[in-house]
């Protein structure tokens, strides 16, 4: 395991590496359950296929942002049993730190372009 | 349970692409994933986002495990310095050694020439087309049946001026259908016009053929590239010639050629070269049968030599690369076979390195790394090992390039030698690749056995022992071929440096000049230039004598000569003509068996003097008989004064008669060599040498200041060349089968540590132990040997026949290089079992 860093190192996160730790923030998901939530959440915009889902598991996985739970069967869709996932001590300071910064990119925006009437 | 849907079972295929460890972790979870997304939408949508998405995770997932693996290779290296030193060094001086060979063979042998559809072009051999005048040769190449066209050409040294300092320039003059006949065209102005020929002797004479191309290099440093060299005035040997084109870069032929001028023909000229372009359709084997034909109808048998070789043809591309073609094959085959030795030897390395892991591996494979996983991370190491190996071999590759560039021959010199040439670069990735394969496969099917079984069993260590003992086997009998055959080649060449050639080399200083087209004109002029040179010459200290002539033995290449006579009877052998001035034999410290040598009293009297050597000389008797006696040839009338040994003229070894004449119009083409005998280091007088020639007079060119002895070594580079080089691969190859032999034999020590241990406590001393590993170690020697003698036997005789000179060795050299390598074994062999020695049972059976 690569020695853990400051939560500030793996930011700027990719969009896929945010939504999951995003959704993981609400409770224990499997893979699909992720997918399936982060199309909703971006209205169709973020449609992780299983490469990049997986992929992006992985890394996070290794980043100890998120950890296995049990497998154990998803009572919403079948008796198939599944892999879970929740997110970390250390992922939630990690997507603290990352919104944190979007934060702070935000309010500069705000002050350059004014506020969006619609936000 | 009913099969998948297509789907399906397409996506798992494509899932296979992943890297093992990714896909192992999550190939189930994304064929659900998939499985799941099938029930949302499908069609071409979905397959067109699939695809998408294995575009953007695949490389991803493969540069994360590639960097994973490369990782723990580099700590692997990094735990044992020394084998993977050793393994990148024997792999890059193998594949370094393959490539700068290789392009060298690709410039000799497979790369185009710089001429239109080279493979048809062809020089004839012994072949002398009708040459009386232009009319005569063009006619008889326009009615050719089996040639398209022929072309002429022979070449020269010459004075090169017009404006300030003379040089020295290589010229050719040619047919005017020289250019047209290669497919070259001029990059500035033309080539020559049919009506620039003329007929009769010599080089300058003024004429319609007062034009010359200049090559693309004389252009650049005359007239720094500009359009108006054309219809500029050049002088070779004092005669104008106007420039009307300049050659393409690189463009050099013959000879590294820098000055093309159209030819005078005159029938008593045996010095031309004939090329050729075959006509289309026509075979090389008819056209052999042709030209032979041709040949003694254009020259019958009447008017030839009595053993005169009849006419033949060989390609462009062959007569070009001349004997370095089968020396280079013969080199390439040297290189590959330590790169075998090579590859072998990391095998070994690799193998004694995997079974050292086989532990690591079984763990973890028990901790759930899959075989594919395990094979991955081994190709890895192989991959990165040939690729650290490739880099290090091109950095070898340039030093072998470098090396082998001086000793292009002189045809292909505008050739150079690139690595950047796509066929080299292209061997030289295949080489690594190969070689990555061959030393890769062996450990990788071993350590999928380790994996199978889960730990070592017995037969696995007696397994992986056989092989390294048949790879140690292999190394040994590749070495033999490569041992035996440096001591062919080394003998071949020490033979060539030691033969008598008929003079000694030791402190003789040569320095040529050229007195044509300086004002130094008249004969009397030329004979006063050289007695003035030898006068200031005399007068430095340690000057024993001094002389000059028109040809330097071994070093000239064109001769005059032809059939004399002695006293009306005619000689059964040709004689070459050497014109030199008094003194020559002293200079040249050759032996003189009859009579005396030339003198300047000589010089005075209006006899003419001639000196023949042993070879004439035997021909009609003792060399005290021919004393006083007349040799003539035409209108030449000479009378004998002295007998000498033979001297080597030619470089060949075909020499036989020789007449040497006193000469009263020295200076002449193709320029004299003036020879200073001195005492001491001759290398070291050099530039007084030439300071004093020079002082003389200013504008007469002084070039080639060197010793004898540098010109022999320049002489015989190609063949010194050759016997290091194999020198080199044997002492190479050797080192290598030792370090192997070494490699296994402590590593069996240290693996049966154990075993021994248990066998002193039974009785066993450690001297009876080292004894029995002395007698496994040597046993593969023994194995390789028998072979290895069997393909040397083979390799002397290819040698014989490649390598003039080279003779097998006697079967006594071949035990000699057998018992070589066992004793240089077991010495190693002694030294890697030190251990034994200072084991300590009591400790080694405590672990117990």
């Amino acid at each position: 395991m690569p020695p853990r860093n400051q939560p500030t190192d793996l930011t700027p996160l990719s969009p896929a590496v945010f939504h999951i730790l995003l959704s993981l923030g609400e409770g224990e998901r499997h893979g699909y359950a992720l997918r399936r939530e982060i199309a909703q959440r971006t209205g169709g915009k973020l449609k992780l296929g299983p490469g990049v889902l997986y992929g992006s598991i992985h890394k996070m996985l290794e980043w100890e942002l998120i950890e296995e739970s049990d497998e154990r069967p998803d009572p919403h869709l079948d008796d198939e049993r599944r892999r879970y996932y929740r997110i970390t001590p250390y992922g939630r300071k990690v997507a603290q730190a990352e919104a944190a910064r979007m934060r702070g990119l935000v309010q500069l925006a705000a002050a350059k372009f004014g506020a969006p009437k619609h936000a | 349970m009913p099969e998948d849907p297509l789907s399906v079972r397409l996506y798992r295929r494509l899932l296979k692409l992943y890297p093992a460890g990714f896909r192992e972790n999550y190939a189930a979870a994304m064929e659900r994933a998939f499985r799941d997304e099938l029930q949302e939408s499908h069609g071409v949508l979905l397959w067109l986002r699939l695809l998408a998405d294995l575009a953007v995770s695949l490389p991803e997932q493969f540069a994360r495990e590639l960097a994973q693996d490369a990782r723990h290779t580099i700590r692997l290296w990094a735990a044992r310095p020394w084998h993977t030193a050793f393994a990148i060094l024997a792999l890059a001086i193998g594949i370094g050694a393959n490539t700068g060979v290789f392009s060298v063979v690709n410039a000799l042998l497979l790369r185009s020439l710089p001429f239109r559809d080279a493979d048809r072009l062809a020089t004839l051999q012994i072949f002398f087309p009708p040459l009386d005048s232009p009319r005569h040769f063009h006619d008889w190449r326009t009615q050719s049946d089996y040639l398209a066209d022929a072309a002429l050409w022979e070449t020269g040294d010459v004075n090169l001026g017009g404006s300030g300092e003379w040089q020295r320039a290589h010229v050719a003059q040619t047919s005017w259908n020289f250019f047209q006949l290669l497919g070259t065209q001029p990059i500035l102005g033309r080539a020559f016009a049919p009506g620039e020929e003329v007929e009769g002797n010599g080089w300058g004479t003024p004429g319609p053929n007062a034009v010359a191309v200049i090559s693309y290099g004389l252009w650049q440093s005359l007239y720094a590239g500009e359009a108006r060299a054309l219809g500029s005035t050049i002088r070779i040997d004092g005669n104008p010639l106007a420039i009307v084109g300049v050659a393409p870069p690189g463009f050099d032929y013959p000879e590294q050629t820098v000055i093309w001028k159209p030819a005078a023909y005159s029938g008593g000229n045996f010095g031309w070269t004939t090329i050729a372009r075959l006509k289309p359709g026509i075979t090389w084997e008819r056209a052999r049968s042709e030209v032979l034909a041709d040949g003694y109808r254009v020259w019958p048998a009447s008017r030839r030599a009595p053993h005169s070789k009849p006419s033949t043809l060989t390609p462009l591309r062959d007569e070009l690369a001349g004997p370095s073609k089968r020396a280079s094959l013969l080199l390439m085959a040297g290189v590959a076979l330590i790169l075998l030795i090579a590859c072998t030897n990391v095998a070994n390395l690799l193998m004694a390195r995997t079974a050292d892991r086989a532990a690591e591996l079984s763990i973890r494979s028990a901790l759930g790394a899959s075989r594919a996983r395990i094979s991955q991370q081994l190709l890895t190491e192989c991959a990165l090992l040939s690729l650290a190996a490739a880099f290090a071999g091109l950095a070898a590759a340039f030093a072998t390039t470098s090396i082998a560039a001086r000793l292009q021959p002189a045809a292909l010199a505008s050739q150079t030698y690139s690595l950047l040439d796509r066929r080299v670069l292209a061997f030289a990735i295949a080489v690594s690749l190969l070689s990555g394969l061959l030393f890769g496969v062996l450990p990788a099917l071993y350590a999928s056995r380790v994996h199978i079984f889960g730990t070592r069993s017995s037969s696995d260590v007696r397994g992986s022992r056989a092989i390294r003992d048949t790879l140690v086997a292999a190394q040994v009998m590749l070495t033999i071929v490569l041992l035996t055959a440096s001591i062919s080649l080394g003998r071949a060449f020490t033979a060539i440096m030691h033969l008598d050639r008929g003079f000694n080399r030791s402190g003789v200083i040569t320095a040529g000049v050229s007195l044509e087209g300086t004002h130094v004109e008249t004969d009397s002029g030329r004979i006063a230039y050289f007695q003035e040179v030898f006068g200031r010459l005399r007068r430095l200290p340690g000057v024993r004598s001094v002389s000059s002539t028109q040809f330097l033995p071994l070093v000239a290449k064109g001769f005059m000569g032809g059939r004399f006579s002695l006293d009306g009877r005619r000689a059964s052998e040709n004689s070459i003509v050497v014109p030199v001035l008094p003194d020559y034999f002293r200079a040249m410290g050759a032996g003189i068996l009859a009579g005396r040598e030339f003198t300047p009293a000589d010089l005075q009297s209006t006899a003419e003097p001639a000196i023949v050597n042993d070879a004439f000389a035997r021909q009609f008797g003792q060399p005290g008989e021919l004393l006083g006696r007349h040799v003539d040839i035409g209108n030449s009338h000479w009378t004998i004064i002295g007998v000498v040994k033979r001297m080597d003229y030619l470089a060949d070894g075909a020499n036989g008669s020789e007449i040497f004449r006193l000469s009263r119009s020295p200076g002449g083409w193709p320029g004299w060599t003036v020879v200073v005998k001195v005492d001491g280091r001759a290398e070291e007088r050099l530039a007084t040498i030439r300071d004093t020639i020079q002082s003389v007079d200013r504008k007469v060119p002084v070039f080639g200041v060197k010793t004898m002895q540098q010109r022999m070594d320049d002489l015989f580079a190609r063949p010194q060349f050759y016997r290091t080089a194999v020198t080199f691969f044997a002492a190479f190859a050797l080192l290598l089968a030792i370090i192997g032999i070494y490699g296994i034999v402590s590593y069996t020590v240290a693996r049966r540590t154990h075993e021994m241990g248990v066998r002193m406590a039974l009785g066993a001393t450690p001297e009876t132990l080292r004894v029995v590993l002395l007698r496994q170690g040597l046993l593969p020697i023994v194995a390789g040997a028998i072979p290895g003698i069997a393909l040397a036997v083979l390799s002397g005789r290819l040698l014989e026949s490649l390598v003039e000179g080279a003779r097998s060795v006697e079967p006594a050299a071949y035990a000699g290089a057998v018992l070589f390598i066992a004793a240089i074994a077991a010495a190693g062999i002694r030294i890697a079992t030190r251990p034994i020695a200072r084991l300590d049972i009591t400790e080694i059976l405590r672990t117990d």
